[in-house]
């Protein structure tokens, strides 16, 4: 007898967990609904159908425009695992595409993602601050990250998280630290990075190091930075031999070195014969920030009573074909041939 | 012969046979055998046959053939006509597989590749992307921190010019305050250099130098003679006054005595009338005596009084 079914098994590529696509326009609608079903197996299913659909940037505008965000703000806090990851893991897709960050941020989906920083499973605590990180490179992305209050948990995590993890965190804080640093300042983060410096991880140092330049790029920071006596910690970091944690540790030191007792204490330190090291280094990433700390230790006497046996080294500097770094060894040697 | 035919059939024949075994016994038979011996039937014929009771049948059984349905008939095929041509597609000549495929696989492979190669491209345009802004980063960095650092510069020099100008003009005001120190110093100097000859005059003036005797005579000597010279006037005075409380009071009883009506009491009011006037002139009398030089002495009083 003919029947519509021609084989017991299912056709080789249809994927059992992903729920069917309507045809058209009608996809992300009944995906909407599924969504909303109180059956489990169905909200999964739609989960990972949606999965696949928002790479596609129309997609992400419909289901924007659908109203998805709510549903999938409900659904963060669902009681199974597979549930929240998966929603997780839409989100952050969604927060690739430039439509979908505007969508998140004025859905207050941020604010909603805030109760997912403690939850038991890795991977939603990884695609949340993933959310994070991309949301904080825009400015208007970080300025929804500091209004919903989310830096002083951040920096909290850091402390306890697991190191890729921490990674994205302290993407997450550099991006939003450039804004405003009053919050981070007030939960302590300056302590936190400063054991992050020594963290045997390189990525975690450099990056431990660039927030340390935006947080001491602004005022407070650069107070907050000298009284926690991470001068020190930053000197002796520059003899590492990684060229990321080297330009981000002179970048720390460039801002922290423009009030005076940065510069005495970098002085302390004895800043100066690494980062002319630094500076003699030809192809070094690190050279135009070494050039400038050099500059700012030079306003000191002692500091420019020791740059000016060293002249010659940032002659050499001014045949390097960035123009930045020949503008910078100009001033540099103007600077400390400057007399009173 | 259907089975059940066969059946009644053989139900008969047991029939017979048990009727005819019951008959049998009923006749009488061979006497019994002597002791020791035994009958036996025996068969005479030349030739032995079996003989039992049962006889021996055999079944035949005849048929007919089940009526066959009758066969379709064959396809009319007629004889074969005509000439038997015969065809085959040979390798190659309906297609050439490997230049048809060609396009093909050029359109596959090409679409694959060309969107591996935009995935590529795409990475290497974000990572180029990151580089730049890291670049920028950087360069925005470095800026930002020159201009912190001028900044700072500017800021130390004003401040530093501020506290000059401070200290300069705290200078200023000490040395004012010195010049008028000083200035103050000599007026006041000069003003006070004839002060101790003023003084002098002034003291001398004022009698701080005496002479003791004369000093002496003027201050105890003067005064005594002045208050004894005192006293005198004073019990002049007493005296005057003693006087002019008499003479009023005497004016006044005269006044009384006749600004009243007379009394009814003539015996005693004459009597004391002329007592009275008595008195009366003769204190009058006194008193008019008297009351010349008082009027003289009044007269001389009061200019001295006056005075």
């Amino acid at each position: 007898m003919a029947q519509p079914r021609i084989s017991a098994y299912l056709p080789p590529d249809i994927d059992p967990t992903k729920a069917p696509l309507a045809f058209g326009r009608r996809a992300l609608p009944k995906l909407n609904e599924e969504l909303q079903s109180p059956e489990l197996l169905t909200q999964q299913r739609a989960l990972m159908a949606l999965c696949d659909l928002v790479h596609d940037p129309e997609k992400v505008y419909q289901a924007i425009a659908l109203g998805f965000l709510d549903n999938l703000k409900t659904l963060l806090v669902h009681h199974d695992q597979t549930v929240r990851q998966k929603t997780t893991e839409v989100l952050s897709i969604i927060a690739l595409h430039s439509i979908g960050r505007r969508g998140l941020i004025q859905n207050g989906v941020l604010s909603a993602l805030t109760g997912l920083l403690d939850d038991p499973v890795d991977i939603c605590r990884k695609n949340t601050h993933q959310i994070f990180d991309m949301m904080a490179k825009l400015p208007e992305g970080a300025g929804g990250v500091l209004r919903a209050g989310l830096i002083s948990p951040l920096v909290l995590k850091l402390k306890i998280e697991l190191d890729e993890i921490q990674e994205l965190i302290l993407d997450t804080l550099c991006n939003c630290l450039r804004v405003e640093v009053s919050e981070a300042l007030a939960a302590g983060a300056v302590t936190v990075l400063k054991e992050k410096l020594s963290h045997p991880s390189t990525a975690i140092r450099s990056k431990a190091a660039w927030v340390l330049l935006e947080i001491s790029s602004h005022a407070e920071g650069k107070i907050a930075v000298c009284k926690e006596g991470v001068i020190p910690v930053l000197v002796s970091l520059l003899e590492d031999t990684q060229p990321e944690v080297q330009v981000n540790t002179t970048g720390a030191l460039m801002f922290a070195a423009v009030t005076p007792q940065g510069r005495s204490s970098a002085m302390g330190a004895e800043g100066i014969p690494p980062l002319l090291k630094l500076v003699a280094e030809e192809t070094s990433k690190a050279r135009l920030n070494a050039i400038k700390t050099l500059t700012l230790l030079a306003e000191m006497p002692e500091g420019r009573q020791t740059l000016l046996d060293h002249r010659d080294t940032f002659q050499r500097c001014l045949d390097d074909p960035r123009e930045a770094v020949q503008r910078a060894a100009q001033i540099a040697i103007t600077v400390i041939e400057w007399k009173p | 012969p259907s089975t059940p035919e066969v059946k009644k059939q053989r139900k008969a024949q047991k029939k017979l046979l048990a009727r005819k075994l019951s008959q049998e016994k009923i006749r009488p038979g061979t006497p019994e055998p002597v002791e020791g011996r035994e009958h036996v039937y025996v068969q005479t014929e030349l030739y032995l046959e079996e003989i039992s009771d049962r006889i021996i049948e055999v079944d035949g059984e005849c048929q007919t053939d089940e009526f066959l349905d009758r066969p379709s008939t064959p396809l009319f095929i007629p004889a074969k006509t005509g000439k038997d041509v015969a065809t085959q597609i040979e390798e190659g000549e309906l297609f050439d597989f490997d230049i048809e495929v060609k396009p093909i696989l050029e359109v596959l492979v090409g679409k694959t590749v060309e969107q591996a190669l935009l995935e590529v491209m795409e990475e290497e345009e974000l990572a180029q992307l990151w580089s730049h802004q890291r670049a920028f980063a950087e360069l925005r960095n470095a800026e930002f921190a020159e201009l912190q650092r001028l900044e700072e510069q500017d800021r130390r020099i004003r401040e530093e010019k501020e506290r000059r100008r401070l200290e300069h003009l705290e200078k200023l005001r000490k040395q004012k305050e010195t010049a008028e120190k000083v200035a103050a110093r000599a007026f006041a100097q000069r003003y006070l250099a004839d002060l101790i000859p003023s003084v002098f005059s002034n003291l001398y003036d004022s009698g701080f130098f005496y002479d003791p005797i004369e000093r002496d005579i003027e201050t105890e000597f003067l005064p005594w003679l002045m208050s004894e010279v005192e006293e005198t006037l004073q019990k002049k005075v007493l005296g005057r006054m003693m006087l002019d409380s008499l003479i009023r009071m005497v004016v006044e009883k005269r006044l009384d005595e006749f600004s009243h009506p007379p009394p009814s009491h003539q015996t005693e009011a004459p009597a004391e009338e002329p007592r009275a006037t008595d008195a009366a002139p003769q204190v009058s009398g006194e008193a008019d005596a008297a009351d010349q030089p008082v009027a003289e002495k009044e007269e001389t009083d009061q200019p001295v009084a006056e005075e």
